[in-house]
């Protein structure tokens, strides 16, 4: 049995919908701006990626207002009994931020995540089992696992992985504390990269047995791998040693070496370690250079949807036979040449996409795609 | 299957085996000491920086791994995963507080890392070396029940060797230990109950511990 991507969108600092993403990174312009809502905070950056347009009610969260714009575009056609897995980091956490700055504590209980859990159900109608799946900024790449293991097991004929994570100024201060902002806009493998900018997103993908498919796919999982550092809360590992055996566990369950893999769908933080890391196990992994691109220098770094951003883009990459740029690189780090690209890259037929998100806790995520399936 | 659950509240912790040799005792003060880091049995370099919660299921997951012998076989590749109905709010909260009464413009990072519903696994996984995926899980009906169900199919998936499964707040930790195979139905039965928070679960099992 085939796990394919049935249905997606998404929504990031380049506007709604994959269409605007892909053009997004292929026009090479960032969607990286200055910003004036944390002028008074004195941060390290000014600088963010935040999804244009979007309305926010009064009393609503960032998050929910992606998604009830996103949500209602495709989802309200399913199955209502459709399991539903939830991927963020933080949520509805400006609850947090009203209760404290406001005096009502009585706000913060709802930034618990099965309140935002609740109100998605609610949003689409949906009455079957719902989880809250979290694993740092590889919570949506882990929710897409667990959606295809469930699939897989036969639990369920589709799964609906829902992801966000927006800007905020609880996330903003926290990791301009860390000194992991960037003053410019990030510039994920390049050699003089400084650190990261945040942005935020919302995206959902409909997971399917492809014996149950109802449209075309563009791409299908055939394998995946979860590790743990246990090295250190924030850094990563130099040694790349958790993200080289999730990459080895991912392709050995989809029965293909490493080798074969056409390009890779980055997790790219732009942070000096972590970059470094990351190159250290694609070229453990895979002798000879492919292309590889990261999204953080054009919608910055997502959090928890990064990882299911990645995948749509990558399953783009593959129907239109193009590896897109790393936005904003300049010039490639040394361990990034022939890696990484500022302009996009042709891709063969039949190609092998390998997806990778690490986060806090030392957690990675690797999953393999290949190309999809007709209904 | 659950083979072990082990659970670590202020007053007293033990771990239940089914067929095999449980026992609990007096808990001892969460603060740094000789004894703790004993029951621990790891070298722990920040254990002072740690949350309560983080203290608790460190010190649940010590005592479940103790129960479990799987550190004799070579290399098994152990996961993490967790749920709470509170996820990380307590640690939230407590983060946000500190930076808006130091000035509203730098935290702390040493509250920021704790923001994350998988932080204390983070930890968990440094001071045990567990390499497993590290995961929250909850379940919006029954997140005991969830969470034990899911650990279990990492395992059969072969994501993990074996699973620690940490149920915590505030005020206790337990942590059951998972493999592959088949649950006993009297654990089955005392995660389905209506009241599972893990106090109630560690008084549950210390009785239980008790009688055997």
């Amino acid at each position: 049995m085939n796990i394919v991507i049935a249905q997606s969108d998404v929504a990031t600092a380049y506007g709604w919908g994959l269409d605007a993403l892909w053009n997004g990174l292929l026009s090479g312009k960032t969607a990286i701006r200055p910003t004036e809502r944390f002028a008074e905070r004195g941060f390290l950056s000014n600088q963010v990626a935040m999804i244009p347009g979007l309305e926010v009610e009064k009393g609503e969260s960032r998050a929910m207002a992606m998604l009830r714009r996103l949500l209602p575009r495709g989802v309200g056609k399913i199955d209502p009994s459709t399991p539903l897995i939830l991927a963020t980091t933080v949520g509805e956490i400006e609850y947090i931020e009203r209760a404290i700055l406001n005096g009502r504590p009585d706000l913060a209980a709802d930034a618990r995540p099965q309140v935002l859990l609740r109100r998605v159900k609610r949003l689409l109608g949906l009455n079957g089992p719902g989880l809250v799946y979290s694993s740092a900024c590889a919570s949506s790449a882990a929710a897409v696992t667990r959606a295809a293991s469930m699939i897989r097991r036969g639990e369920a004929k589709k799964v609906l992985v829902v992801t966000c994570d927006a800007v905020s100024e609880f996330v903003y201060s926290g990791f301009s504390t860390l000194l992991s902002l960037c003053e410019e806009p990030a510039r994920p493998f390049d050699a003089q990269r400084s650190g990261l900018t945040l942005g935020e997103a919302a995206a959902w993908a409909l997971l399917s047995s492809d014996d149950a498919l109802d449209s075309n796919s563009a791409a299908s999982i055939l394998g995946w791998g979860n590790t743990t550092d246990a090295v250190h809360m924030t850094a990563p590992d130099r040694n790349a040693v958790g993200l080289s055996r999730a990459i080895a566990k991912a392709c050995a369950m989809a029965g293909r070496s490493a080798g074969e893999v056409s390009f890779i769908a980055a997790h790219g933080t732009a942070t000096r370690y972590s970059d470094a890391m990351e190159l250290l196990a694609f070229s453990g992994a895979i002798t000879e250079p492919k292309p590889i691109f990261s999204l953080k220098g054009g919608v910055g770094h997502t959090l928890a949807a990064t990882g299911l951003v990645q995948l749509l883009v990558a399953g783009r990459a593959m129907s239109h036979g193009l590896v897109p740029a790393t936005v904003g690189l300049l010039t490639p780090d040394p361990s990034a040449v022939e890696w990484a690209h500022d302009a996009p890259v042709p891709l063969g037929r039949a190609p092998l996409a390998l997806s990778t998100n690490s986060g806090f806790g030392g957690v990675n995520t690797a999953i393999l795609l290949g190309g999809g399936a007709q209904s | 299957m659950i083979r072990a659950i082990a659970w670590f509240c202020a007053d007293h912790h033990g771990v239940f085996v089914p067929g095999g040799r449980s026992w609990q005792k007096p808990s001892p003060a969460l603060s740094p000491s000789a004894e703790i880091l004993a029951l621990i049995g790891r070298p722990v370099n920040y254990y002072a920086r740690m949350t309560i919660e983080s203290r608790f299921c460190l010190c649940a997951a010590s005592v479940a791994l103790g129960a479990t012998g799987w550190r004799e076989s070579a290399n098994p590749e152990i996961g993490l995963a967790c749920a709470g109905s509170d996820g990380c709010l307590a640690a939230n909260q407590e983060y946000f507080r500190d930076y808006v009464a130091c000035g509203r413009a730098l935290g702390r990072g040493n509250l920021f890392i704790y923001t994350l519903p998988t932080s204390v696994l983070g930890e968990v996984a440094i001071v045990l070396s567990l390499t497993g995926p590290s995961l929250f899980i909850h379940d919006d009906v029954r997140p005991l029940p969830a969470l034990a169900r899911h650990a279990q199919q990492l395992v059969a998936d072969g994501e993990a060797d074996g699973m620690l499964a940490l149920w915590s707040d505030s005020q206790a930790a337990l942590c059951m230990t998972v493999e592959a195979g088949d649950d006993d139905k009297a654990i089955s039965a005392l995660l389905s109950k209506p009241d599972s928070s893990p106090s109630r679960l560690a008084r549950d099992f210390q009785l239980m511990v008790q009688q055997v």
